[in-house]
């Protein structure tokens, strides 16, 4: 008994004999572990030094406990604060800058290709410059303080922000713009009764994760100089001052959770 | 009277709409029929220039639509009010204030930008809303509103124009039998008392020999026919309904079958 190729010459692929595709995938996954142990010999990731580092770490944990705020509460709060108001600072002023940058960037809103298409190349040259580098840069600029954090997170935030919300414009209906302008209203009004109903909730949900990071991010921040709460961090790690540590990152985990939870009941309400 | 001539419109390679003539005076409730992509929808948005003549002429009681543009164009918009097949109301805007867009126009850009209208408009906009039975609904957010209950809101705003003329596209294309009856109810009613021209593009043959005084039929963008409804013809209906190879169609089509039932 002899078996026939449904179609003869094209035969599907897929009665071919597998083993050419397995062969491959055995090379392509030795090769890739043959480059991830080529690294960890780069980097020095000995098990000797994990364990070496270890008995350390394990002092700094045991130091922690209990949690004290070295009597300074107030202190810590307050610059708790400051981190706080250094997001909502540096969210507020990056949704100002990306909010005209965004409808020039929505093909929808400008129909220019070229112009698109450098704005565009813009945008992602600056979007690859973290917050650190930003915060880096102003430092040098303005002195240390939060003025130079806040900066820095707006710097980082427009261009993405810019990016979510020129998508966001592009992806909604053209239907009720249509509608607003075949009754004569000018171009701005278009967008007021348009475009604005539909992409507000979005956008707002949009800002409100930014904030939520923004407020991650500035602690960060603050370790390299920018105040608030990274500041007094860093301060308390120098002098080996644990328990402080331990109490102001349980304060802080607190916020950002609390944020979160916040934040997340707002979207859920807005979109 | 809206005056079109030799209005034509290309895509690329095809013309979309090749040489109309028309004039349509004042009082017509004139039924744009034809297959699908046989220019009907660019005809009509080349007279509220929502799409740009490549060439022709369009004037209204004389005067050139052509040249209008920024405040003039908005004006001529705002006097020839539209009808979508898909409403084009912002859905997350209440009833009242999608039918507001229509006097929007009229009104100082930061009043409308903050949605302030004065109680007379709002009063108006009501007394539109209750004359099609959507009164009740006017604070509802208009996406939460049936398809005929939007379209019902789009015929409000577009009479709150106070319109010249009204350019309806496929507004009874997705609605149910009895939504299409009262929005076409609306549309004669509208014609009569305002004494204004309504052009209507329509697919079903039925609707628009029982609402029509006036049935413009299109093929390939050019204008195959036009007269009274009773005119109409199964011949010329087989033409303009005709398959791609000018064969007359067997019924293949849901506007000859309606043809060929009535």
């Amino acid at each position: 008994m002899t078996l026939v190729a449904p179609s003869g010459d094209t035969a599907p692929p897929a009665v071919h004999s597998p083993w050419p595709g397995l062969i491959r995938g055995t090379f392509a996954t030795a090769a890739c572990l043959a480059a991830l142990a080529a690294m960890m010999i780069d980097l020095k990731m000995a098990p000797e030094t994990l364990l070496s580092g270890s008995s350390k770490l394990g002092r700094f944990i045991a130091s922690m406990v209990p949690p004290s705020d070295g009597g300074d509460s107030l202190r810590i709060l307050r610059s708790l604060a400051e981190t706080f108001a250094m997001a909502v600072a540096g969210t507020a002023l990056a949704i100002v800058a990306a909010l005209p940058l965004g409808l020039l960037g929505a093909k929808t809103v400008v129909s220019n290709g070229l112009l698109h298409f450098l704005f565009r190349r813009c945008l992602d040259i600056f979007r690859g410059v973290p917050a650190l580098v930003w915060a880096l840069i102003f430092i040098s600029a303005f002195g240390l303080g939060p003025f130079a954090g806040v900066v820095a997170l707006a710097f980082a935030d427009i261009p993405n922000l810019a990016k979510l919300f020129a998508e966001t414009l592009e992806n909604c209906d053209r239907g009720p713009v249509e509608g607003a302008r075949a009754s004569g209203v000018s171009k701005i009004l278009e967008i007021r009764f348009g475009l604005v109903p539909q992409v507000a909730p979005v956008l707002a949900s949009q800002c409100l994760y930014y904030l939520e990071s923004n407020f991650r991010h500035a602690a960060v921040l603050g370790i390299v100089g920018a105040g608030g709460i990274g500041f007094e961090l860093d301060e308390r790690i120098r002098i080996f001052a644990f328990d402080q540590v331990a109490f102001i990152v349980l304060l802080y985990m607190l916020c950002v959770a609390a944020l979160d939870f916040v934040s997340r009941q707002l979207r859920a309400r807005l979109a | 009277m809206l005056e079109l001539k030799d209005l034509s419109k290309r895509f690329g390679d095809t013309l979309a709409v090749d040489g109309v003539t028309l004039s349509v005076g004042r009082g017509e409730l004139v039924g744009v029929i034809g297959r699908s992509g046989s220019g009907k929808s660019t005809l009509l948005r080349l007279i509220n220039r929502l799409a740009e003549p490549t060439d022709g002429s369009v004037a209204w009681d004389g005067a050139p639509i052509k040249g209008l543009s920024g405040k003039g164009l908005r004006r001529w918009r705002h006097s020839c009010a539209m009808i979508f097949q898909q409403f084009n109301l912002s859905p997350r805007l209440d009833v009242l204030t999608n039918v507001l867009v229509g006097v929007a126009a009229k009104r100082p850009l930061w009043t409308s930008m903050i949605k302030f209208f004065p109680a007379s408009d709002r009063a108006r906009a009501v007394l539109e809303l209750d004359t099609l039975d959507m009164a009740s609904a006017a604070l509802q957010r208009a996406g939460t509103l049936s398809g005929g209950q939007q379209q019902r809101v789009a015929i409000a705003r577009a009479l709150m124009q106070d319109p010249s003329i009204i350019l309806a596209d496929e507004p009874v294309a997705s609605l149910d039998p009895v939504n299409a009856e009262v929005v076409m109810g609306a549309l004669q009613r509208a014609c009569r008392e305002r004494d204004i021209p309504v052009l209507v593009s329509l697919h079903s043959l039925d609707i628009a020999r029982r609402y029509c005084t006036r049935i413009v039929a299109m093929a390939k963008g050019r204008v195959v026919f036009d007269g009274p409804p009773s005119a109409l013809t199964q011949t010329i209906v087989d033409q303009i309904y005709a398959g791609r190879n000018n064969r007359p169609s067997l019924i293949e089509d849901e506007a000859t079958m309606e043809v060929a039932a009535a």
